[in-house]
């Protein structure tokens, strides 16, 4: 196998990268925003936010991408293949980090925020200062794991014909006759960019203060 | 006789269906360790976390410096819960140190002591720091200021803690089993701290399981008993002559020959 | 498009063709994976550098590398190295090596989440090494390992949808192949949605189920 063919795998993995990472960033923000109705204790929020989690948790991303796809246009919205890709994917990350941010909020000890009352903290100081970044702090590495899981899961977008690394490596497979060594460069690729954000995800987590192990 | 540091009336807690606290009446006198002893599960913390209003009381009051705080109630019974602003500025009188410390992992020992200062009282973060570093060298802790909570053994953060609710100013301090998640070796360097400010006469309320504590440093002793306060007193009357049978009973299971031996 | 359920009825038995297809490679796949998974964790415990080095290599590689990909180099690269397979058998392969790769990881936390003073205690009371093994190792498994494993089971019950992508002749390709023949195909894919919603919501009942139900049994004989 050519250099030229790794080359073009290496370029299209930028696809693959960028569309993850949009993807991770779209969905925590719509995360907040189901987590924040799931905590809110009220059904009206609750139960919508529930039905959506259940849903994109249910349905394998492959049907949950094809429909988007194919329905889009079907609803009046004319957008090119890797809007709904980036749409699919980052619906389907909101719903599992929403469960990650539900359990971080969760699971900061209730104690830690009587403390900050007992200091005068209002309750909106006491949710900012203590109660937010200690959640994030908890969920970061549910939010590293998620990633990794996106960009593997990203592969997925090459059924709507995006090309990313493992559409490049369908095409080259398909023109060279070398689909070994091609899809094997491809795992490779994969591999590597998985093990760098994995490595990333612990320094960065090491170097948050504070939370024990 | 002057005013009660905090005077607890009729207090009666209810979780669901169990009472915890059958109407407490009980004086905090001003400037005086008083240690609320009993065996676990005689409502003795709970009683501690309603007078900081920690927990809502079912009924009766909390007075905090002639100030009610949490839930008024008229003598018809009727109840009624006082403006947050007004709960938060009676509560700033008092200073409370938790069993389990409750330091934030996210923050240094300073950044712990200042906080409050910072994001309550507005404070400059250099006066805010400065203040906070003064209540570390109090506690003896001012080389460990940049240290985060899991990289100081559980007396220092018990102490840290401590220098967090006195850089407040508070006028009463609250402590809720200040010595029971700590290995025994480290318990006494909290409890010299704590020596340290009954000295300087700073109004305590103590829950522990320290009786040697509550027999040389408490100045009124109360003993709770599956949610009654059986007695009140000077440590003399409760470790000399204890007449409650239940009192005799729970100081012959605590009371360790050292601990006799220092009454 | 106005979506005829007509459609649905007359097609019923090729959906259910397809159904019964995604159920049987979801519950082959899933033994299959539990059992291999389990090997290869009691292997990398217990058979030295030698078998656990290559077997974590082996197991890190297949975590960190998409389902597709590896679906493509088995049925693709496969008959370039002598396995030429079908689609069928081509997907149950890939989809339970998968799942040994991560039931692997399940049973080897397993493992080392017993408390060594279970096993010690069971030492002091006189049980033999495989007395141990039956009455205290394998049963405190169970239970912690029961929780992730179904949810496992659930990652793989989605993740034989992307064998369709191979022509294996499961739900997805069946559905949706019927909706583009009856020019419905957003319908199909709702229905296709639904389908797996349901299923996925069943199991993971059925495994919560099995969770408590064993909890208690345990508790029972504890």
């Amino acid at each position: 196998m050519s250099l030229k063919l790794f080359e073009l795998l290496l370029k299209a993995s930028l696809y693959t990268i960028g569309i993850s990472l949009i993807s991770i960033l779209i969905g925590f923000a719509i995360a907040i925003l189901l987590s924040g109705a799931m905590l809110s204790g009220r059904k009206f929020f609750s139960a919508p936010a529930q039905i959506f989690i259940s849903f994109f948790r249910g349905v394998p991303l492959l049907v949950q991408l094809l429909l988007i796809y194919n329905l889009l246009p079907v609803i009046g919205i004319n957008v090119p293949s890797i809007v709904a890709a980036i749409v699919g994917l980052s619906l389907c990350t909101a719903a599992y980090q929403a469960e990650n941010l539900r359990g971080g909020f969760a699971s900061v000890p209730r104690g830690l925020i009587e403390s900050a009352e007992m200091v005068g903290f209002t309750p909106g100081q006491a949710f900012r200062r203590i109660k937010v970044p200690i959640a994030l702090r908890l969920t970061f590495p549910a939010l590293v794991n998620e990633a990794i899981l996106i960009l593997k899961a990203s592969s997925l977008v090459s059924v709507v014909g995006i090309v990313e690394l493992t559409r490049m490596a369908q095409d080259l497979a398909g023109s060279t006759f070398l689909p070994l060594e091609i899809f094997a460069s491809a795992g490779l690729i994969y591999l590597v960019i998985n093990l760098v954000v994995a490595r990333a995800g612990g320094l960065i987590e090491r170097s948050l203060p504070g939370i024990p192990r | 006789m002057s005013l009660p540091a905090i005077a607890v009336k009729n207090l009666v807690k209810q979780f669901g269906e169990t009472t915890v606290l059958h109407g407490i009446d009980l004086d905090i006198p001003q400037g005086k360790v008083s240690c609320l002893i009993g065996p676990s599960g005689s409502g003795k913390s709970t009683l501690l976390r309603c007078m900081a209003f920690l927990e809502e009381a079912t009924r009766g009051t909390i007075t905090i410096d002639g100030e009610v705080l949490g839930f008024s109630e008229s003598a018809q019974g009727v109840r009624e819960r006082l403006p947050a602003a007004t709960n938060r500025a009676i509560r700033s009188r008092i200073g409370m140190v938790f069993q389990q410390f409750n330091l934030w992992p996210h923050m240094t020992a300073l950044g712990n002591v200042s906080e409050a200062l910072k994001t309550v009282h507005k404070m400059s973060r250099k006066d805010a720091e400065d203040l906070a570093m003064a209540q570390l060298v109090k506690v003896g802790l001012e080389s460990r200021a940049g240290h985060y909570p899991a990289q100081l053994s559980g007396g220092q953060q018990q102490r840290v803690a401590i220098a967090r609710a006195l850089a407040l100013k508070p006028k009463i301090m609250l402590f809720d089993e200040p010595t029971s998640s700590l290995d025994p070796e480290l318990t006494g360097e909290v409890l010299n701290v704590m020596r340290d400010l009954a000295a300087e006469g700073m109004t305590m309320v103590v829950v522990s399981h320290e009786i040697g504590f509550a027999a040389t440093v408490g100045q009124q002793i109360s003993f709770l008993d599956q949610g009654k306060l059986l007695f009140t007193g000077a440590p003399s009357d409760v470790f000399r002559k204890p007449r409650n049978p239940r009192l005799e009973q729970f100081l012959d299971t605590y009371l360790d020959r050292g601990a006799s031996m220092l009454v | 498009m106005i979506f005829d359920v007509n459609v649905i009825f007359d097609q019923l038995p090729a959906i259910l063709r397809g159904a019964g297809v995604t159920i049987l490679l979801w519950i082959a796949a899933t033994i299959g994976g539990a059992f291999f998974g389990f090997l290869v964790a009691v292997g990398r415990r217990y058979g030295g550098r030698l078998v656990n080095l290559p077997l974590g290599f082996c197991v890190e590689i297949l975590r960190g590398t998409p389902f597709l990909i590896q679906i493509f180099l088995l049925y693709y690269g496969g008959p370039f190295i002598g396995l030429a397979l079908d689609p069928v058998p081509a997907g149950l392969m890939g989809l339970t090596v998968y799942g040994a790769a991560y039931y692997s990881e399940i049973f080897r936390s397993g493992f080392a989440a017993i408390p060594v003073g279970h096993i010690e205690a069971a030492q002091c009371v006189g049980l033999t090494q495989g007395q141990i093994i039956r009455r205290i190792l394998l049963p405190e498994m169970t239970m912690l390992v029961l929780p992730p494993s179904v949810n496992m089971a659930v990652i793989i019950l989605k993740e034989t949808a992307i064998l369709s992508i191979i022509t294996v002749p499961e739900l997805t390709l069946t559905v949706s192949a019927i909706g583009s023949q009856q020019y419905a195909f957003v319908e199909s894919l709702f229905l296709l949605a639904l389908i797996y919603w349901a299923l996925v919501e069943a199991a993971g009942r059925l495994g919560h189920l099995a969770e408590t139900r064993l909890s208690r049994y345990r508790f029972s004989q504890s």
